[in-house]
């Protein structure tokens, strides 16, 4: 390894400066990590921020964790029995399992953390409907029952997406959900140094040592979680171009999500590995707006189907790099257990243009403005944009796409009435490939109206689907149910799925074992 | 004097209390609602309000004023909506990175701007004078973030001398404090240079046409003599002035200067929470501003003494 010339005259600082030698060994044992974005909350129940999972993935332990196959493990407990009727869940602890202010970890705290999150989560608000009873009759025993069974509570309680069912000490989880949280003890691998935390700058992690990782090697969340650094420091750096070149000059040891563009400059660097680490990725979603013409003539949406060119939506989101996204893609992420390919070919035959204006035009449009809402300052959601706005020009819609940030057009989504009064039509955005695995999670293909995500469409026969899902006794019954659901889509067409992204990163070659499967974790991570 | 200066400290109360009725106004006119950024993408409309509810912004615009107000009266900036930190401490945090990059970028933008604008009249119309007009005008043309990346990746990543980014308190040492705010300073001083370099010019050229400069040269004054003690310090009024002026440009350019050098100071600070809708933290950052801005007027209003003792108050 060279010397590069500031650390020359770095050297010649130090004998000014009188930096030590053990300082430069710390260094060596904190792992320098440059976030998506910034850490604004420390709450992974009360925020749903990628950024916010992703602190409280290191900060707390679940009960649960999805391996890199999708299936989920044991992770704090040691294991459960389901009673014969399938009602009642005892899901036992495992031994020593301690928080980072050294108490025990207890089944009563776990019944605290599972109450906060059922009030926030889209499945743990399953578990309100459906549960009768959340105890524990003993420090390491947590009993749940229902009111019908329901075999994907592991699955719930073990979701990496947000919200996740991060256990935390008793007093803490009894906060109103609604409330953040100002405690960040959890009983996770690291510990979070909330007196070093300066949001929009840095967030310092530091090695819990009283974790017990299980015995199992390190599978995505299942399995081991191993800590070979004493500190990782999360540097939070909005420019792009400034995290790039920080990487290059050895100032940041990995940075999460490198901007296509710069992907060619830092592939020339030889100290510089580009990977995918969630294959999983993000679904890119046409979403519309039921409530108002003119898509809610559910001719109009699906007039739209044959000239959607989902390789044009990921080239203009990721690049051109064909390892960066996936298409065709279903309803479900591609890869995972129930993506299929049933009436796929709506997305993945050929595309035609003049089809889709025809049927525009025997539909019940009649020209009215379109609304193509799109967030300026997120540069994959604005080049989805831009290329919708220009198809559903070129079909024929008569589209108005007005500029906005992205806290502009969320707050402009919860608007229900029509474009002439500050409503929208349509916009694109991103889901997290693991959201949208499953129909549990999936909220693009909810249809129960109000309560529905934005757009807010009522489908019963997708709701319908959805309990059958739910019910499924096996993979084999939920595969089934999934390739009903993504039938059942191209013919109401709730949105329109623009293909997979799979966003790489960038870290230096001097850390290795990088753990794959989904976001972005540390441990197995360590200097090479 | 001292009368003036207490007047004077006393008329930035009701300029602190328009400038924080427009500020709160302004907020609640805008577009965007914290509470959808923090319900985020998969909330039902009953969370969001909810979290409305939590947070106090289901009240009446006149209720919310007058409570934040109170709180500003009492000497609290409220509490960040997404951190749930004091808005004094968030600011106390990122204080320090932004006040020395305005510090360094002032002595470094007076050191080299006063000289060059005075050898500029001083050689009107020489290659000099142009040579000095060019970097002014350059200086207005080129934006900071350019400049910043361009000197990033020359001094940063060809010639690795300097970081290419992140801020080192002064606490920790001179150099290392010094070392992360050279490009940093650089590249914000560009069109403070150039503003400066050109008044100073401008104001020089005018004081060396005056009598007293012909007698002084008469008298047989040297050159350095004349320029620097006669007419210098007869100019120095508006270059004061602008000096003053341009604290605002300071301002408005360390906010693209420290996104770009991942500088963690207050201009980032507004930046990410006007992204956010951090009602509580723009009011407390904008209030400051303002503050500084007054304060910063009214050291240049009684540095004029000091230059001009014919000015009195």
């Amino acid at each position: 390894m060279g010397i590069s010339r500031r650390a020359s005259l770095g050297g010649a600082a130090a004998l000014l400066g009188a930096p030590s030698l053990a300082s430069a060994q710390a260094s060596a044992r904190t792992l320098r990590f440059i976030p998506q974005a910034n850490l604004a909350s420390i709450d992974p129940v009360w925020s749903t921020a990628v950024v916010v999972r992703n602190h409280g993935l290191m900060v707390y332990d679940l009960l649960y964790g999805l391996g890199a196959d999708y299936q989920v493990r044991p992770q704090m407990a040691e294991g459960h029995e389901i009673g014969v009727d399938g009602l009642t869940w005892t899901i036992s602890l495992r031994e020593g399992l301690k928080f980072h202010d050294n108490e025990p970890v207890r089944a009563r705290d776990c019944v605290a953390s599972i109450l906060r999150w059922s009030k926030r989560d889209v499945l743990g608000s399953r578990l309100v409907a459906l549960g009768e009873e959340v105890s524990a009759p003993d420090d390491r025993t947590i009993r749940i029952r229902l009111k019908k069974p329901w075999p994907g509570l592991a699955w719930a309680l073990g979701k990496p997406s947000a919200n996740i069912c991060a256990i935390m000490p008793e007093r803490v989880a009894r906060t109103d959900p609604f409330t953040q949280i100002t405690d960040p003890t959890g009983s996770g691998p690291f510990r979070f140094r909330r007196d070093l935390f300066r949001p929009g700058d840095v967030a310092v992690y530091e090695r819990f040592e009283g974790y017990v990782p299980r015995s199992e090697p390190t599978d995505f969340l299942a399995g081991a979680k191993p800590v070979h650094f004493d500190r990782v420091e999360w540097r939070i750096m909005p420019d792009p171009a400034t995290a790039g070149a920080a990487l290059q000059n050895n100032e940041a040891d990995w940075w999460e999500t490198p901007l296509p563009d710069l992907l060619p400059l830092l592939r020339r660097n030889r100290d510089i590995e580009i990977g995918v680490v969630n294959p999983a990725g993000n679904l890119g979603v046409l979403r519309f707006n039921f409530l108002h013409p003119p898509f809610n003539d559910v001719a109009v949406r699906r007039a739209l189907l044959p000239a959607v060119d989902q390789r044009a939506f990921m080239d203009a989101a990721i690049g051109t790099d064909a390892g960066l996204s996936v298409v065709p893609a279903g309803v479900f992420t591609p890869g995972t257990p129930l993506a299929n390919g049933a009436g796929l070919e709506a997305l993945s035959g050929p595309r035609d243009l003049e089809a889709a204006r025809a049927a525009l035009r025997a539909s019940s449009y009649a020209g009215q403005r379109v609304v193509m809402m799109s967030a300026t300052d997120l540069p994959v959601l604005q080049n989805l944009s831009e290329v919708a706005a220009d198809l559903l020009r070129r079909v024929g819609f008569n589209v108005d796409f007005p500029a906005m940030d992205w806290g502009t057009q969320i707050q402009r989504r919860t608007n229900r009435n029509p474009v002439e009064q500050g409503g929208w039509s349509v916009f694109c955005t991103t889901w997290e490939g693991l959201d949208v695995s499953v129909p549990g999670s999936h909220q693009p293909l909810r249809g129960n109206g109000a309560q529905a995500w934005s757009g807010w469409p009522t489908m019963p026969r997708l709701e319908a689907l959805r309990e059958q899902w739910f019910d499924a006794p096996d993979q084999a019954a939920a595969q089934r149910v999934a390739q009903e659901i993504q039938r059942v889509a191209w013919d109401e067409v709730p949105f329109i799925p623009l293909g997979l992204v799979r966003p790489p990163q960038a870290w230096r070659r001097s850390i290795t074992g990088v753990v794959r499967g989904g976001s972005s974790l540390f441990w197995g991570v360590r200097r090479a | 004097m001292w009368a003036y200066i207490i007047r004077r400290i006393l008329a930035t109360i009701p300029v602190m209390a328009i400038v924080a009725l427009f500020v709160f106004s302004l907020l609640y006119l805008a577009p965007g609602d914290p509470a959808a950024v923090i319900a985020g993408d998969q909330a039902t409309p009953a969370d969001v309000e909810r979290i409305r509810e939590s947070l106090g912004l289901d009240r009446p615009y006149l209720v919310r004023f007058g409570a934040w107000a109170w709180d500003i009266f009492r000497g609290d900036l409220g509490t960040s909506i997404f951190t749930n930190l004091p808005v004094s401490t968030m600011i106390q945090q990122r204080i320090e990175p932004t006040l020395s990059l305005m510090v360094v970028t002032l002595i470094l933008a007076v050191s080299i701007a006063v000289p060059m604008g005075v050898i500029a009249a001083w050689k009107q119309g020489t290659t000099i004078d142009r040579f000095v007009m060019a970097f002014a005008v350059l200086g207005f043309s080129v934006p900071v973030f350019v400049v910043g990346y361009v000197l990033a990746y020359i001094f940063a990543l060809e010639l690795d001398w300097l970081p290419v980014q992140g801020y080192t308190p002064f606490a920790n040492g001179f150099f290392p404090w010094i070392e992360n705010l050279i490009l940093p300073a650089i590249a914000l001083g560009g069109v403070y240079i150039a503003l400066i370099a050109r008044i100073t010019r401008a104001t020089m050229l005018e004081v060396l046409s005056q009598d007293y400069i012909r007698t002084a040269r008469a008298k047989g004054a040297g050159q350095r003599s004349i320029l620097f003690v006669h007419a210098l310090k007869n100019a120095a009024v508006p270059i004061v002035t602008v000096v003053g002026i341009g604290v605002a440009l300071l301002i408005g350019g360390a906010v693209v200067t420290e996104s770009v050098f991942a500088i963690p100071g207050l201009g980032r600070l507004t930046v990410d929470a006007i992204l956010r809708r951090d009602y509580p933290v723009i009011q407390g950052v904008i209030l400051l501003f303002s503050f500084v801005y007054v304060l910063v007027n009214l050291l240049i209003d009684l540095s004029y003494t000091f230059f001009d003792p014919r000015i009195r108050y």
